[in-house]
């Protein structure tokens, strides 16, 4: 790896460390290692044209949509009817309320690409309901935080679209699909961890509600699920991108909640139309930087030397694939997940397709890797939304927290070793 | 100064909001173009790619103004309050360098460089050049937030800091 790696690595953890914004850390590392061998003129058009030409990119289009229907949609009407479906089918079981927080967290995500919106708009509903019923809040907040991590995984997602990108071209059609499995996994585990915590609590169940309620509550979220149908039929089905799809469940969420539940205002739409570009440029700005900083990497054929280091250090490809994990775990409490993925997808998926993984299993490995930091101190982006509405310190929530990370670690694991958990269902789709 | 920073605000976020509403416009045009119209547009996509490349710059700009990009702000969160004004003024100074070298001087010349060799987009046949434009231009506005900063921070106001999540 040499000096330049040295210097590239000094100088983004010191910037780090000193809370400069990481997409500037990573930019201005990559320029002083630039001009160590190289005069400024070159040096900084190089870093201007690759941030240029990392923006270049119709799939990154589709993140400002999803961005933006997410925010639609966390605005009430949806989310609610996604939660009121869910407590119909499930609200009667022991710890009922937990339940239905994973599966309405896992309903908004399989309708919307962000762990953030569907922490604020199911728990802002769920949060004051089960401190109601007599839960613990800092339970309920650790509950949500992890849950909501499933949308991450269920398509649409935008971290999968990012990762499409970071890793130079997995089909985002096929890494969709690929999430459904390790989603609905994730979810699972949490619900059974739920399950148990509420027995041994001992935490009111709900009444059965009759069934001609259970039928009414359904059909009511009925308009909102059948987003899955336009946005991923029509994706799989190759009748539009990944960015159209995104730019049609923009119109169908305005359609919703303007139109239908009359629950967003017209006159709310610039600001949310602001919001949703300045999230996106957040984001944009980090792929900017990370496209210089990828350009960089490979000109001194640092991935290459790094593979041949980590591939060195053990025989067995087992013990490599822990080792990254454990790894991930660790950037993970630090980083958010954009930045993570940016920077760590080049220097990993070359290690693990050596050993065999397909870059799709391992977006997937990485991703929920990832989720269990975005949900773990110090840095949490969904821990600290939820700690907000549940009016609860991080500190209290990071108890109830670890059965939920031992439960999807556990789902880390499978994925990590069982390639057929990531692949089955875009092979079977022929994707 | 004050009475800029309040046009440049003004003027960005219209900006942003415009551009937002039309590369949404833009989008649905080319699915509409294609499957109601059965003619599909030529110039949609590469337009929306270009949209982007400026919502990506100008956003970043707004972002910087609103104090919400990622960091790792540990370290503010432990340090005295006047440590806490030195590091900020230290990453002020570090976001002005950068502004300066990479957007503003690498920017320009990369633009100037795609006038002068007359590089055409495909579509829209529109000079790259002024595409790149948008590295310089939020080059200064980065440079003159950061001056506002500074400003604030000498007068011993502190920055809010709310870095938000992106997935």
């Amino acid at each position: 790896m040499g000096f330049t790696a040295f210097v590239l690595l000094l100088v983004f953890f010191v910037l780090l460390i000193l809370s400069v914004p990481i997409s500037f850390s990573i930019g201005i590392a990559t320029l002083i290692t630039m001009l160590m061998s190289m005069d400024l003129t070159p040096a900084a058009t190089t870093i201007a044209q690759r941030m240029a030409g990392g923006l270049d990119s119709f799939a990154l289009l589709a993140i400002p949509f999803f961005v933006l229907s997410g925010l639609i949609m966390g605005q009430g009407g949806i989310a609610k009817r996604l939660i009121e479906c869910a407590m119909a089918l499930i609200g009667a079981l022991p710890g009922g309320l937990a339940l239905v927080n994973v599966v309405s967290c896992m309903l908004f995500g399989a309708i919307s690409g962000s762990a953030v919106a569907a922490t604020s708009a199911i728990g802002s509903f769920m949060l004051p309901e089960m401190k109601k019923q007599g839960y613990d809040p800092n339970f309920s907040a650790a509950v949500t935080a992890a849950a909501s991590t499933t949308g991450l995984l269920i398509p649409p997602s935008n971290i999968l679209i990012i990762y499409a990108i970071a890793s130079g071209g997995v089909s985002i059609a096929a890494l969709f699909m690929a999430g459904y499995l390790p989603g609905i996994m994730v979810g699972l585990a949490l619900m059974v961890v739920c399950y148990i915590y509420a027995k041994r609590k001992g935490y009111p169940t709900a009444a059965c509600l009759p069934l001609k309620l259970v039928f009414s509550k359904v059909l009511a979220a009925m308009p909102s699920l059948f987003l899955i149908f336009i946005v991923i039929g029509g994706i799989i089905g190759g009748i539009f991108t990944a960015t159209e799809a995104g730019a049609i469940a923009v119109f169908y969420a305005m359609l919703l909640s303007m139109g239908v539940y009359r629950e967003v205002k017209v006159t709310e739409l610039p600001a949310l139309l602001l919001k949703s570009a300045e999230t996106t440029a957040i984001v944009l700005l980090l792929i900017g930087a990370t496209t210089a900083m990828s350009w960089l990497l490979s000109f001194e054929n640092i991935p290459q030397t790094f593979s041949d280091f980590l591939l060195g250090l053990s025989e067995n490809p087992i013990v490599i694939l822990l080792l990254i994990n454990l790894v991930l775990i660790l950037v993970g409490a630090f980083l958010d997940m954009t930045p993570a993925v940016l920077i760590f997808t080049p220097i990993f998926l070359p290690v693990a397709m050596q050993l065999g993984m397909s870059p799709l299993q391992f977006g997937i490995m990485m991703i929920l890797n990832l989720s269990i930091g975005l949900c773990s101190p110090p840095v949490g982006a969904v821990l600290f939304v939820t700690c907000a509405i549940a009016k609860t310190k991080l500190e209290n929530i990071i108890k109830p927290l670890l059965p939920l990370y031992f439960s999807m670690f556990v789902v880390l694991m499978l994925v990590t070793y069982v390639p057929w958990i990531s692949e089955a269902f875009p092979r079977w789709l022929g994707l | 100064m004050q009475l800029l920073i309040k046009y440049v605000d003004k003027l960005l976020s219209t900006a942003l909001t415009t551009v937002m509403a039309a590369i949404l416009l833009v989008v649905s045009w080319q699915v509409i173009s294609r499957y109601l119209l059965k003619d599909p547009s030529s110039v949609t996509e590469e337009l929306a790619r270009f949209l982007l490349i400026w919502i990506g710059m100008l956003g970043a700009v707004y972002a910087y103004r609103t104090n919400s990009h990622l960091g790792l702000n540990l370290l503010l969160e432990k340090i005295s309050l006047k440590a806490k004004r030195l590091v900020l003024i230290l990453i002020q100074l570090l976001v002005i360098g950068f502004s300066a070298i990479v957007l503003v001087f690498g920017g320009s010349e990369l633009m100037q460089l795609s006038l002068e060799l007359q590089q055409i987009s495909a579509a829209l046949s529109v000079n790259m050049g002024l595409i790149y434009a948008v590295m310089p231009i939020s080059g200064v506005l980065l440079i003159v937030y950061s001056i506002a900063n500074l400003l604030a921070l000498f007068k011993g106001e502190l920055l809010d800091i709310h870095t938000q999540g992106t997935v």
